[in-house]
């Protein structure tokens, strides 16, 4: 046993960059973590080997496409699958390696083993108690479940298991059309698996910009992927490694059915609090489950504080290390704050599509006067040289004093391009201080400014 | 002479002039732009584009061929072949397109395009050797956009196998042996394509290093590079001549002449100000430019200079945000250059980019503090398995307010344009630091640094 000022229970993106930022402020910091190696879903299961999957497949993408065009010639290329999850997994290990290398170098105590908090200020992990003054949930989150799905990890799978297939699949159903299920579908469709979404809403994506929405739907079809949209799955069966879905049409009841190899099941993640012994301590939840928190991070329980996926808004890892840095800085007597308006989301499909602050839809809620200031990479000359015109960039300013209120990339790059936009909302710029600066040639960012311009008195190339 | 009247006549279609056209013409000024030869100008048509286009098919060609001897993503490839009349053939469509693409966005603007090559009577009167014979062009405002051509280097006359960068974009197939002169960011570029296109590439530079605007820090993840690619460098070394029948390039000091099948010569470049009477006009000049003020107007009123024939670094993006100035200015609008910085991208391997204050440039008496960054420690680095290079914040001391960026490393080329808004902004590193970055993103390498500024990384 032993004290300290604060103890992080979980090492993912939102309690590993806590732990950091503790030690470096000073204070005796313990993080707890279950798993053999530190990063969380994010390093593990997650962000990185998914993103991994996504550039490798891409390439091959590539290779079959694009090279002909370009007079690149050769055989067709084939795919050597446990090669390219050694290649995933080499990503990991690295990326995991490195939070361990942290946590040595800024003097972060790994408690190996999983958590329970049996009183405020005690941390108990196997048979030992350790105490600290602050304690800082971080539990992170795991996949939802449906109703008559039965997960195995090998026929029907959650996105941890469609990470480690034993093989490429010839069919795949993908329950689900937001960030994960598209990804990882796209990934197994890039390696030939023929993939149906089955999704419950009319609209991939929910809750993103309505023509984003539209315009990656199209695309991700050209590439071969099915949709089977207003479809509610009733559940799946498996037989000899085969799997049957049944789903409902919403739309007139008719029930039908899918035979895939490979079920992956995206319907989301809730919040992991299993074994903590909340319940216990009284700490109040949600309605959907989530670790309740007031504007310092605080549960109802006094010292102890949560953070991540385990609390509400999007579950994300950078809103995760955020809410880490900042609840580090609150408990060593500063003053963290995180700026829920200005969180950028990623998909990393190809184009990529990006998105942060308001949309058109919540402007409208919100009765905001808005104008709109869209771009096609079409017009865009380095989008056209490497054959991704297709897709745009919309800017949404505010119609009176043309501050910066949202903006929704669908295009090459998308998701490095949305952070000019994110530093520019967090010093409340306009649209036109953005289309003053001088953005470089060629490149896919000029298309940004242009949106920019489309927002006063137009764009040039369009 | 077929007489023409308008109230802006622009002197050439590269990206300084076609955007400034197009723009005035829709804010609604009688407008007629003159091109001697293809609308965009040097970098739609043997600059920027073709260039990343043969950068864009190299890399790929390049990677393939690693992937075919047993590379790590898990791809089986049978080494590719290359069949480069069919890689010329898709640049030149890409120019193509990019090309009636502007032609369209001029006429659609309402500007009225002149084939033929302009030359002053005087300041307001422009007389053009059109397909159609001459014409006689009488403007209230005339804007200079002549751009800029490459530059010789003396006894290496250009010609049959001496090449400048335009002959060299058009070659039928790369040379097996090609020595490039001069290391700056366009030899750099084109002679790493034609290396991965399967050249043997000599590098042959008179000063101490490659691309001397930047620091030997800056630089180094490239001339890592250069070596893992076989390029051979030769820095300090002058040639002295061509053998155009031995095929050897004879160099200074005690150093043999080297054998190659074709000389690149990119010693720079210089501005296009002469064969058009602009002697007799005697504008001021700085230099080999013409001298401009903040609303690039030359030294004569109603006459005005854009992009590479003025005074500063030669970028189509500077030549397109002057050539909006001038359109404002003509069309009586309030507008002058302000910018506080310039972004440059050097689309090497890996991509080099640079705002604001390299660290030596910061003034004397002005406490910084530097920071950078690793793409070894970003996620998103490691999962594309191009981890060289950092990003690299210069601030002031006092305050942080951040002074210069700079980055080399995957994919820098996209960050370049959020490191000049936030420079543009005259933000803190605070102000970064403080801005949620996706992950996983290169971005976040920039968060990183600013975190380091302010007080330290969180994974470094
Ligand atoms: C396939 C996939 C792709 C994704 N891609 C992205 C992406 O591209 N970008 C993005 O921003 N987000 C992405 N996410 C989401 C991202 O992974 C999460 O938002 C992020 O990991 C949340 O961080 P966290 O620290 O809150 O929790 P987690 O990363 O879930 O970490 C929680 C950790 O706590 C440990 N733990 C839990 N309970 C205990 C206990 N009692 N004792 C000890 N240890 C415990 C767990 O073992 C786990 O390691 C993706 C998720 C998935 C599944
Ligand atoms: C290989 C190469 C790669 C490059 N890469 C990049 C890059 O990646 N990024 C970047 O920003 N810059 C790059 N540049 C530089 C860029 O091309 C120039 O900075 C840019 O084109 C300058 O624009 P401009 O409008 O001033 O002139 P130009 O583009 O040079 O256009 C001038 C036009 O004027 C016409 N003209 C000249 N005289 C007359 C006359 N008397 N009458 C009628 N017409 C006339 C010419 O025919 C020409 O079309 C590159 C250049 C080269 C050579």
């Amino acid at each position: 046993m032993a004290n300290y000022d604060v103890i992080i229970i979980g090492a993912g993106p939102g309690g590993y960059v806590c732990a950091i930022r503790c030690a470096q402020l000073g204070l005796k910091t313990a993080c707890v973590e279950g798993r053999e190696t530190l990063g969380g879903t994010c390093l593990n299961v997650g962000c990185i080997p998914s993103k991994a999957l996504l550039h490798a497949s891409h390439m091959l993408h590539e290779a079959e496409h694009n090279f002909a065009a370009m007079g690149l010639k050769g055989k067709a290329p084939s795919v050597d699958w446990p090669q390219m999850l050694a290649y995933k997994d080499e990503t990991i290990g690295t990326n995991t390696k490195g939070i361990e290398f942290l946590f040595k170098k800024n003097k972060v105590d790994w408690i190996k083993g999983w958590a329970s908090i049996p009183a405020a200020g005690k941390v108990k992990v196997g048979e030992e108690v350790h105490e600290a003054k602050a304690i800082i949930i971080a539990s992170g989150s795991e996949p939802a479940s449906l109703p008559g799905v039965e997960v195995d990890e090998k026929t029907v799978v959650t996105s941890t298991g469609a990470l480690a297939l034993a093989k490429v699949p010839k069919s795949m159903v993908v329950i689900g059309a937001g960030v994960i299920g598209l990804e990882l579908g796209s990934v197994y469709a890039r390696l030939g698996a023929e993939v149906t979404v089955v999704e419950y809403l009319d609209a991939i994506t929910p809750g993103m910009d309505g023509e984003v929405q539209k315009t990656f739907q199209r695309i991700l079809k050209k590439q071969g992927l099915n949709f089977v949209m207003g479809a509610a799955v009733q559940k799946t069966e498996v037989n000899r490694g085969k799997a049957k879905v049944t789903y409902k049409l919403k739309k007139d009841d008719s029930e039908h059915v899918l035979e895939a190899e490979t079920v992956l099941v995206a319907t989301g993640r809730k919040p992991y609090t299993q074994g903590l012994g909340l319940d216990a301590l009284g700490i109040e939840m949600t309605k959907r489950g989530q670790i309740a928190v007031g504007k310092d991070w605080q549960t109802s329980v006094k010292g102890i504080y949560a953070i991540g996926d385990v609390i509400e808004g999007p579950m994300l890892a950078h809103k995760a290390e955020d809410e880490g840095m900042a609840v580090a800085e609150q408990v060593a007597g500063k003053h963290g704050h995180v700026n829920y308006g200005v969180i950028p989301g990623v998909i990393y499909t190809t184009p990529e599509v990006a998105t942060v602050g308001a949309t058109e839809d919540s402007l409208k809620a919100a009765g905001v006067a808005y104008k709109v200031g869209k771009f096609s990479f079409m017009g865009n000359a380095r989008a056209k040289a490497v054959f991704q015109g297709e897709g745009f960039v919309k800017l949404l300013a505010d119609k009176e004093t043309d501050r910066v209120l949202g903006c929704h990339i669908i295009g090459p790059g998308a998701g490095d391009l949305i952070h000019e936009i994110c530093v520019a909302m967090e010093f409340g710029a306009s649209a036109e201080d953005v289309a003053l600066t001088c953005h470089a040639h060629p490149t896919f960012s000029e298309a940004v400014r242009e949106a920019a311009l489309a927002c006063g008195d137009g764009p040039i190339h369009s | 002479m077929n007489e023409l009247r308008c109230s802006l006549l622009v002197i050439g279609g590269g990206p300084g002039g076609y955007v400034c056209a197009s723009r005035a013409a829709r804010l609604g000024v009688d407008t007629i732009l003159v091109e001697g030869n293809r609308v965009g100008g040097t970098c739609l048509n043997v600059g920027c584009i073709p260039s990343k286009a043969l950068i864009h098919a190299a890399d790929l060609y390049h990677a393939a061929v690693m992937q075919s001897r047993g590379g790590m993503l898990g791809i089986t490839v049978a080494a590719p072949k290359l069949d480069f009349a069919r890689t010329q053939e898709w640049s030149r469509g890409v120019v193509d397109k990019l090309c009636a693409g502007v032609g369209g966005l001029l006429e659609r603007s309402g500007v009225k395009t002149l084939k033929g090559w302009a030359r002053f009577r005087d300041g307001k009167t422009v007389e053009v050797e059109s397909e159609t014979g001459p014409v006689l062009v009488r403007a209230e405002n005339v804007v200079i956009a002549t751009g800029s051509r490459p530059a010789e280097v003396p006894g290496l006359a250009v010609g049959g196998r001496v090449l400048d960068s335009t002959a060299a974009l058009a070659l039928p197939e790369p040379p097996a042996r090609l020595a490039v002169i001069g290391a700056g960011y366009i030899g750099l570029e084109l002679g790493t394509a034609f290396t991965k296109l399967g050249s043997k590439v000599t590098l042959i530079e008179a000063g101490p290093s490659i691309l001397p605007q930047y620091d030997e820090r800056l630089t180094r993840p490239v001339r890592r590079r250069l070596g893992d690619l076989g390029i051979e460098l030769r820095l300090g070394t002058r040639s002295t001549g061509w053998n155009d029948a031995t095929g050897e390039l004879g160099l200074d000091g005690d150093n043999d002449p080297l054998g190659v099948d074709a000389v690149l010569v990119t010693v720079g470049r210089m501005p296009c100000t002469d064969g058009m009477g602009l002697d007799e006009l005697g504008l001021r000049q700085n230099g080999p430019f013409i001298e401009v003020d903040d609303r690039c107007r030359t030294s004569m009123r109603g006459v005005y200079a854009i992009g590479d024939v003025t005074h500063g670094p030669m970028l189509a993006h500077r030549a397109m945000a002057q050539g909006e100035i001038v359109a404002d200015v003509v069309a009586g609008h309030a507008a002058a250059w302000d910018k506080a910085c310039v972004p440059a991208v050097c689309f090497t391997d890996p991509e080099i980019v640079s705002v604001g204050l390299l660290p030596a440039e910061v003034p004397e008496g002005v406490a910084s503090k530097v920071s950078e960054f690793p793409f070894r420690a970003n996620g998103r680095a490691l999962t594309l398995d191009d981890t060289d290079g950092f990003v690299r914040i210069v601030s002031r001391e006092s305050d942080h307010v951040i002074l210069g960026i700079q980055a080399t490393g995957p994919g820098v080329s996209e960050l370049v344009s959020g490191f000049a808004v936030a420079i543009e902004a005259g933000l803190r590193a605070e102000d970064l630091a403080g801005t949620i970055h996706a992950h996983p993103t290169l971005s976040e390498a920039l968060q990183e640094a600013a975190l380091m500024q302010v007080s330290m990384a969180n994974h470094g």
